[in-house]
Order: structure tokens, then sequence, then C-alpha cells
């Protein structure tokens, strides 16, 4: 798998807008047939970064290779090898499903000889068979996130860059659209895909977590689940304000992160903190159930890498020369 | 170029004009209200103009004039004054749109041809009334004095054989000289200013949906989409470019003395040049707002007075009128003028023709070159 060369591969990639840096000196390196997942922060320079690899932005500096073209120079080309499905809805509303495919036929210069079996393929593929003759503006939100991947797969490309499909779109619509993902990696396809969620980005052979235009991590999910520290202990509170602030100040405590009313508290060992966490509710009366011991999941991990990133920047912050003068 | 990129481009705008119903207001439905509000606003004409006398004399002589000045429905006498401070109170408050003083000599000055002491007062808040009031009392006043001299020569014994001059004014074209006759060939340059404002604001339209952001990300060309963008718009101009003229003999009677063959294919080369300049504003503005101001100060504004519709170029500071060549609309006034009233045919206007035709491809060059596959 090594010996393979990367299908996307970037050096040094850098894209400034007027006052900020939304892609700082990032090193990307994609392997053909992964479904990679660009998991991050808003802000955190994903959007950018899949705009970049699909030749809608300049570089600012830097270089990247996508599918064997230059990105700089080659754009044009790499715009054949790739399907790029933007985030918000971008399809023609007053246009038909049908018609919107065909009209991503032509300007991707499908043969007019394979269009009809292909158009039908990825219609039940996306499950808008009997929704063909109806205008995209009318279907539902899942629905048109299923239009535009089918456009964006009409010239079969060898490369999917798709940002925050499942966006705005209810559970059952996001697994399906998974499903049809899953399927696509399955076939071969290199799948880019930037994502909010966290369960989605387990669904994926690789993750990247990107924070202020770094790519900060890059692994599988499950290194990314081992890079967490310590165990996790789950509790519920109905005075979880009081639970966080008293947990927080206990030995043994790396982290407390918060769930609605439930708590995720991070510490050195669970077998030992458990009782003490316990206890220490139970002496300050504050009322608690469900509190066990629960496996660590990719959310607790992004959320711990996040905060100890800030918490870095903030120091950083803090110890420049001259901050406290005025 | 890629025949069949362009095909699918200018198919999708066509569903797009005809499927979205504010663009196909904007480019079927405008342009035709435009022409009905522009013909009734022009038919006005001038008539029932309000005027007071100040009659100093108070003679049979004096009465004579006003009565002769005031005969026709052009001007109104509003009421006999006594002092001038009135007139100036009326003209002021506008109830009055131009005054005659008669001094105290005028029928003993007139009688013993000393001369005519007359002064017409108007209001320059309206210069366009005003004026009219002047000529037509001039006018009134030269013949009256003309007839009281005949009559007197006359009593002499002599008849009046010879006037100092006989001018005989033939107008030709529009002999009556009715402005919307003239007015409404050379406002057809507006009227199809629409189509060139939506396609600034269909490529805005399209940035701010983030439809441009996908097409970008496929292998189109650049000038297939743009041309793409325009082709369908010259289509729907061209059906105004015949209903509009229908509408214009059939209910304004309008002549239309040229061919129309002829003003078919020097509009479709009006259309395409005004439209690359609608696709220039859309090239470099992001949002539909801005896209709509833009083309109100770069096509309608210039196309109204710059273009010799209302104002003639030729009293223009040079500045402007090498500002009125680059503008479609002042070649295409002349073209429209020339083939509806005096039907003049492509031996005169084959100038005018080229240089729209320059322009728009000049233009769209310029949007081509400008217009980036890339956001941001």
């Amino acid at each position: 798998m090594k010996e393979t060369p990367p299908i996307i591969e970037t050096h040094a990639l850098t894209r400034d807008f007027k006052k900020t840096r939304a892609v700082d000196s990032l090193d990307l390196s994609i392997q053909p047939g992964e479904l990679f997942g660009l998991v991050g922060p808003d802000g955190a320079g994903k959007t950018t970064t899949l705009r970049l690899l699909a030749g809608l932005l300049d570089i600012t500096s830097g270089s990247a290779q996508v599918a064997g073209y230059d990105l700089a120079r080659q754009a044009e080309a790499i715009k054949r090898k790739i399907g790029y499905m933007a985030q918000q809805f971008s399809l023609y509303g007053e246009l038909s499903v049908l018609e919107n495919l065909s009209f991503f036929s032509e300007l991707y210069d499908v043969e007019v000889t394979e269009l009809q079996e292909r158009t039908e393929r990825l219609l039940s593929f996306a499950g808008l068979t009997e929704f063909k003759d109806r205008r995209a503006a009318h279907l539902s939100g899942g629905m048109q996130k299923k239009l535009a991947l089918a456009c964006t797969l009409i010239h079969q490309p060898k490369i999917l860059l798709l940002d925050e499909p499942t966006t705005g779109v209810d559970p059952v619509s996001r697994r399906g659209f998974w499903d049809i993902l899953t399927d696509l990696h399955l076939g071969g396809t290199t799948i880019v895909v930037s994502t909010p969620y966290m369960d989605e980005a387990d669904r994926c052979s690789k993750v990247g977590l990107m924070y202020a235009g770094h790519l900060v991590v890059c692994a599988e999910p499950a290194q990314i689940r081992a890079q967490i520290e310590g165990d996790l202990i789950e509790l519920r509170s109905d005075d979880w304000q009081a639970a966080h602030t008293l947990i927080e100040t206990l030995p043994g405590v790396l982290e407390v992160q918060t769930y609605g009313d439930s708590l995720h508290v991070l510490v050195d060992s669970s077998a030992r903190r458990l009782p003490e966490i316990a206890a220490a509710l139970e002496e300050q009366g504050v009322t608690y159930r469900g509190i066990r011991h629960a496996p660590a999941r990719m959310e607790e991990a992004f959320i711990s890498l996040i905060r100890r990133m800030e918490d870095g920047r903030n120091q950083v912050f803090k110890k420049k020369p001259g901050f406290e003068e005025d | 170029m890629s025949l069949r990129h362009l095909r699918a481009i200018i198919r999708k705008e066509i569903n797009h004009i005809i499927r979205d119903r504010m663009t196909f207001i904007l480019v079927m439905l405008t342009p035709i209200t435009m022409l009905f509000i522009m013909a009734y606003a022009l038919t006005v004409d001038i008539e029932h103009i309000p005027i007071a006398v100040l009659d100093f004399d108070r003679s049979s002589t004096s009465r004579a004039f006003v009565q002769r000045i005031t005969e026709g429905k052009d001007l109104n006498l509003q009421t006999y004054m006594d002092t001038l401070d009135e007139v100036n109170d009326l003209l002021m408050r506008g109830e009055i749109k131009a005054a005659l003083v008669i001094n105290p000599a005028f029928e003993h000055d007139l009688l013993s041809l000393r001369g005519m002491p007359l002064q017409i007062i108007i209001d320059g808040t309206e210069p366009a009334t005003g004026g009219f009031a002047l000529d037509q009392i001039g006018g009134r006043a030269d013949a009256f004095v003309g007839e009281l001299l005949a009559a007197q020569i006359g009593e002499q014994g002599r008849a009046l054989s010879l006037q100092p001059i006989d001018l005989r004014v033939r107008t030709l074209y529009n002999p009556s000289l009715k402005p919307r006759v003239d007015m409404i060939p050379g406002l057809i340059s507006m009227m199809l200013g629409f189509p060139a404002l939506s396609v600034a604001l269909t490529l805005a339209h399209e940035r701010e949906h983030g439809t441009l952001e996908q097409v970008m990300a496929t292998p189109v060309g650049r000038a297939e989409l743009l041309l793409g963008k325009i082709i369908p718009y010259i289509i729907v101009g061209l059906i105004n470019v015949i209903v509009i003229p229908v509408i214009a003999m059939v209910t304004f009677h309008i002549p239309f003395n040229g061919s129309f063959p002829l003003f078919f294919l020097l509009s479709a080369v009006f259309l395409f040049a005004i439209l690359s300049m609608g696709m220039i504003i859309g090239v470099f503005i992001r949002t539909q707002p801005a896209a709509l101001a833009l083309s109100f100060l770069v096509i309608f504004f210039p196309g109204f007075f710059l273009t010799g519709i209302f104002f003639p170029i030729a009293s223009m500071p040079e500045i402007m009128r090498i500002e009125a060549l680059v503008l479609p609309g002042t070649h295409y006034a002349i073209i429209t003028r020339g083939v509806f009233l005096p039907g003049v045919g492509l031996d005169v206007l084959w100038p005018y023709g080229v240089m729209m035709l320059g322009l728009g491809i000049g233009f769209t060059a310029v949007g081509v070159l400008f217009f980036r596959k890339k956001l941001g």
C-alpha cells in the first residue's frame, strides 16, 4: 500500500484571503481509493482546502498535485478527473432532476451512447428514479444532496471532493447518503469528504483534523481514538453545572466535557477515579445517576484535541511580549 | 469552443428565463410596459398653458390683441391682472406659466407705427412650456401687426402686395412634429436594455446561489459559458424587436417606413453589443443589488442622456461625444430613427451597424478575458 503514489498530495499549500490565512502550509497526502474525512471546527479551513483541490481558488503559495496534474498550472485538466460538490445546494432549482443530470453530463462530455444507461443507474443509485421529472427546487434537502452527488458522478470521476454533503440533512437520509459513499469507496473511488459529524468521521478509512488552517492529526479513526489520554467516565446529573465545577477540581481528572445533561470525564484511570468521583458528588449533595465507564468515541477525542490546541494557542497569546503593557 | 457545452448552457438559460417568473417579467414584459409608459408620457402635446394679462392700455386695440393671442387652445387666458405684484405672485405659485404686460401706450404707438410696446414674462423653471408660449405669442403678435399695417395701408387706398419674407417651412418625416413619433423609435434602445440588465443579474444570481461554483468545477470553457449566457437573451430580445414595432405602429400610429428585415438584423447586432455590456458587469460584480445599480449607471442613464435621444450629441462637450460613440445606443438611435421615419437603407446605416458590431466584439473580448473560473 505504501508504494503507490498518493493521488492527492500537497506541499506547504497556503491560501490567504484579505485578512486571514485560511489554509496554512498544509501537507496532505491521500492514497488512491481512500475515504478521507476532513474534520475540524468551523473556520478551520476545510471548505477552502476542498475548493483549492477542486481548482476553484488560486493558490497563494505552496504546491499540490491532484490525479497527477499540477494544481497551479493544470487546473482545467484536473476538473475532468474530479467530482466536486459544494456545501450549499448549487444545482438549478428550475430544472428537473433529469435536466440537471443531462446538463452536467454535457458539460463533462459524457458519451451520448453511455448517457442513457449511466443516468438510469445514477437515478436508481440515488433513489431518485420516481422523482426524475420533479424540479430540483421541490426536492427534500436529503434528495437534493443525492441529486448533487449524482451530478458529480455523471462523468465517473476518479476523485470525489465533497464539502459537508450531509449538513442539514435528517439522520435517515444522512445514513443513506453514507451508504452510497461506502459503495463508491468499495468501488475504488477516492473520496475526500468534510464533515462536522464525528460519527461520520468514524466511517472514513482515514481522518484528517484541521485546526486554524493546519492539518493537526491525520490517521485512521482507531488511531485517533487511541490518542485520547486516560479513560472515559460518563454520568448524568440534574445539576450538571455544579457537578462540572466539582469534578474539575478532583485529582486525576484530565478534562470534563458536557453533552446536554451528561458529563464525560476524562481521567487517568477509571477503575480508581470512578468511586472517588461518586463519593465526592455524594459528599457535596450533588445528585447524579448512571455513572459508568464508557469507551472513548471520536467525538471526545476531537474535542479533547481541539481543546488542547486552543489552550496552547491562548498560552502563546498570553506570553506575547508587550501584551500586558496597556 | 465546444458547441455541445454552448448548447447545454443556452438550453439551461432558456429554461431559466421561461420558468423563473421574475426573469420572464424583466425580459419580456418590462420593455413593453416601458413602451406604453413612454408613449403616453410623450403624447401630451403642449396645450392649455395658463397665462395672465396685465393690460395698462385698456384700449380696443389691446383687447383685440389679447383676443387674438388666446384664440387657439394652446394658451388659456387665466385672468386679467392689475399690478405686476399680482403677476409675480401667480407665477410663483405656478398658476400661470407666462404673462403679457401691455404698455399704456400700446394702441397709440401701434397706430402711429412706432412699434409695439409689449413685455412677455415666462416661467423659466419650465423652459419647454415657457418657450412654447413665447414662440406662439411672438408669432401671433407679428401676424397681428402685419394685419394692422395692411389695414392702414388699405385705408390709404393702396393694396399691400409685398411681404418682406415669404417663408414656407416644410418639415420632413414627422410633419406634425409630434414628439412621440421621433422619441419612440429612439427609445427602443432603452427598452432593449432590460435583457442586458438580465444578463448582468443572472451572472450575479448564479454567484449568489452557488450554481456558478458548481459550473466552474466542470471543464466548461469561459467563452462557452459567457456566450451561452448572452445568446438566450439575444433571442428573447429579438422577440421584443418584433413585438415593440408592431405595438408602436398599431397602437400609437408610429410610421414604419423602412425595411423590417434590415431593422431586425441591426437590432440583433445592437442586442449583441448591449448584452455584452451587461455581461461585463456580471463578470466583475458579485451581488445582484450591485449589478442592478451598476447597470443603471452604465447602461440606462448614459443610454438616456448621452445617446442623442433627448439631447443632441452635437451640442455636447467633446469628451461626452467620445463617450457617446462607445455606447451602442448612440448608433442604434440613429438606426431606429432612420428606419422608422425616412426609411433609409443599409447604404446609409452600415457604418453604425459596423460600429455596434465592433463594440460588441470588444466588450465580449473584455468579458471573456477578465472572467476567471475561480472563486474569491
